[in-house]
């Protein structure tokens, strides 16, 4: 295996592509969201 | 390649979490706690869960870390983003926790500045947010990040989109019913001019398009969750994002001096005068403290400004999905893009998420479209008791109905009298005006105050959203910070500045031209 496999990413974000860090985002804010919905 | 740091880092983290949470539980923070302002002070609750329960994470990862063994592989390459992500966590706390309200008390001792009725950390805006920004440019330029850290450093924009997606539960297209048709025109119109004038000036001085868009957007929304919320559309540098979220504070502590003088000057109405500050100052509290320089005894030209700036900021969702197709088409180069191939391969899907929730906020899901107004004026089931006004509370009151004059006003507390709480929202901006005027004693405006926070205070699943943005943006901004350097700082120029200027120069010659010509003087 390659030194640079996981590599990944910039200096802005350890995800490999901004469509992956905005699902990660999304699926974060929407666990967050029905949380918040059934405990309030 | 193994990313995970063998060092005691995280682990240590840990255990400032956790004696945070020991010391507030012991009691042993009471005294400071009483320093920084004891009942009044915000975060006593919060003391006492959020480190604990971050703290068990990070001492029991750190210790795992720290002895474990670790291999080459996904899960080593996420989990050893912990120590730095824990790192951003610790000094969120210890900013908004300790930091910004002891800045909050120096500034208090300092007394109000001028007419404004505002303290200087208010109208400097330094609250946790900015404060969380400096201590990262102060820690990657003094101290260095530290190695353990740095692949941390790099999940703070997770928590900037996540804050965003989030902002969407917080806005309703049902609250734009609410709003006068004026507000909506004047927004509407000097918002996308902004916007569209900071692009235009943006590509004519030659500044990036991640700094036009961040810049435009800044300019003209309002203050740093407009510039969250787009920074990322654009792909704004850490850097763009700084220098944006300090050329709108700068700017608008300089009109909250200025305009109140040229309202003078001019013997503007009440209405005249929050509908210019509503459109011409950028952020919230900068135009509260300009309504209330202008009127001091009065609510009116409060109210008015209020509601163009819920309106301005109403326009967000708008300006992201502009800025998200705008950017796309001009990187673009060569090949001519349509709006839907946009849309498809690269329209960032974080703006879809925060859209749906926007979309799902209007549906009333999280919270009723007219939370903001107050949903127990008439409702007594669900009003509590014990926000009812007592006896004495009723007697306090009667003996100071001397004092007032205005016969509004009086009629409106003989209300809050007779049925122990405000009947109405029109009953609730007398009794706020009447506490601005500060005819009441001191007691009898704590006993008004009370009573309108019985009546007007957001839903619980509001505040739990609130406080998730909250913490997500000071984790993410604090991140950002520690991205900024001065080399960084001198690249970027002093071009957003005057950009930025021209454009809120503009704009307030422009709206004031609009509002002496357009709005009427009655209320």
């Amino acid at each position: 295996m390659s030194e640079n496999n996981f590599d990944r990413g910039s200096a802005l974000s350890i995800f490999g592509s901004d469509r992956k860090e905005d699902f990660m985002a999304l699926a974060i804010a929407l666990v967050i969201a029905f949380a918040v919905y059934f405990a309030y | 390649m193994v990313y995970t740091k063998k060092n005691p880092a995280l682990f240590i983290i840990g255990v400032i979490m956790l004696a945070i949470w020991f010391m507030a539980d012991a009691g042993m923070l009471s005294g400071y706690i009483e320093h920084l302002g004891g009942k009044k002070y915000k975060y006593t609750k919060e003391l006492l869960s959020i480190p604990l329960y971050f703290g068990v994470v990070a001492a029991v990862m750190g210790l795992w870390q720290w002895f474990g063994s670790h291999k080459e592989g996904n899960f080593d390459y996420y989990t050893s983003t912990l120590a730095g992500a824990m790192f951003i966590l610790l000094i969120a706390m210890l900013v908004r926790w300790f930091i910004a309200p002891e800045v909050a008390v120096v500034s208090k001792m300092m007394g109000k500045v001028g007419d404004t009725g505002k303290y200087l950390h208010k109208i400097l805006g330094l609250n946790y947010v900015v404060m969380g920004i400096l201590t990262g440019i102060i820690i990657v330029n003094f101290f260095k990040v530290p190695e353990w850290a740095k692949n941390g450093v790099r999940v703070s924009r997770l928590g900037l989109k996540t804050g965003v997606i989030l902002l969407g539960t917080l806005y309703s297209a049902a609250e734009l019913k609410n709003l006068g048709g004026l507000s909506i025109f004047m927004i509407g119109f000097f918002v996308l001019g902004s916007v569209g004038m900071t692009l235009w000036l943006g590509a004519r001085r030659g500044i990036p398009n991640s700094m036009g868009g961040v810049l435009s957007a800044g300019m003209g929304v309002c203050g740093v969750s407009a510039t969250v919320a787009s920074a990322p559309v654009v792909q704004a540098k850490s850097v763009e994002i700084a220098y944006t979220i300090g050329t709108i504070l700068l700017w608008g502590v300089g009109c909250m001096f200025v305009f109140p003088m040229v309202g003078q000057m001019l013997d503007m109405s009440y209405l005249k005068f929050g509908a210019w500050a509503g459109t011409g100052i950028l952020n919230s509290a900068q135009v509260a403290g300009a309504a209330l320089a202008y009127q001091p005894d009065g609510i009116e030209t409060l109210k008015v400004a209020e509601i163009f700036n819920i309106t301005r900021v109403l326009v967000l969702p708008i300006i992201v999905m502009w800025l998200a197709v705008w950017y796309v088409k001009r990187e673009q180069t060569g090949t001519k893009v349509s709006v839907g191939q946009v849309i498809v391969e690269k329209f960032p899907m974080f703006v879809i998420g925060f859209l749906l929730l926007f979309a799902l906020s209007t549906t009333g899901m999280f919270a009723p479209a007219n939370h903001y107004k107050g949903k127990y004026f008439n409702n007594t089931t669900d009003f509590k008791s014990k926000n009812l006004l007592s006896d004495s509370k009723k007697a306090a009151l009667q003996a100071e109905m001397g004092k007032i004059q205005r016969a509004d006003r009086k009629a409106a507390v003989e209300r809050l009298i007779a049925n122990g709480k405000i009947m109405s929202i029109e009953d609730d901006d007398q009794i706020r005006g009447l506490v601005n005027a500060k005819i009441m004693s001191k007691d009898n405006n704590k006993i008004l105050k009370k009573a309108h926070k019985a009546v007007r205070h957001a839903s619980a699943k509001i505040k739990a959203f609130r406080n998730w943005i909250t913490w997500l943006f000071a984790f993410g901004l604090v991140g950002l910070g520690m991205q900024i350097t001065v080399a960084s700082m001198k690249q970027a120029g002093g071009q957003p500045a005057v950009i930025g200027g021209i454009v809120g120069f503009t704009k307030a010659v422009l709206s004031l031209i609009v509002v002496m010509l357009v709005v009427k003087d009655t209320i």
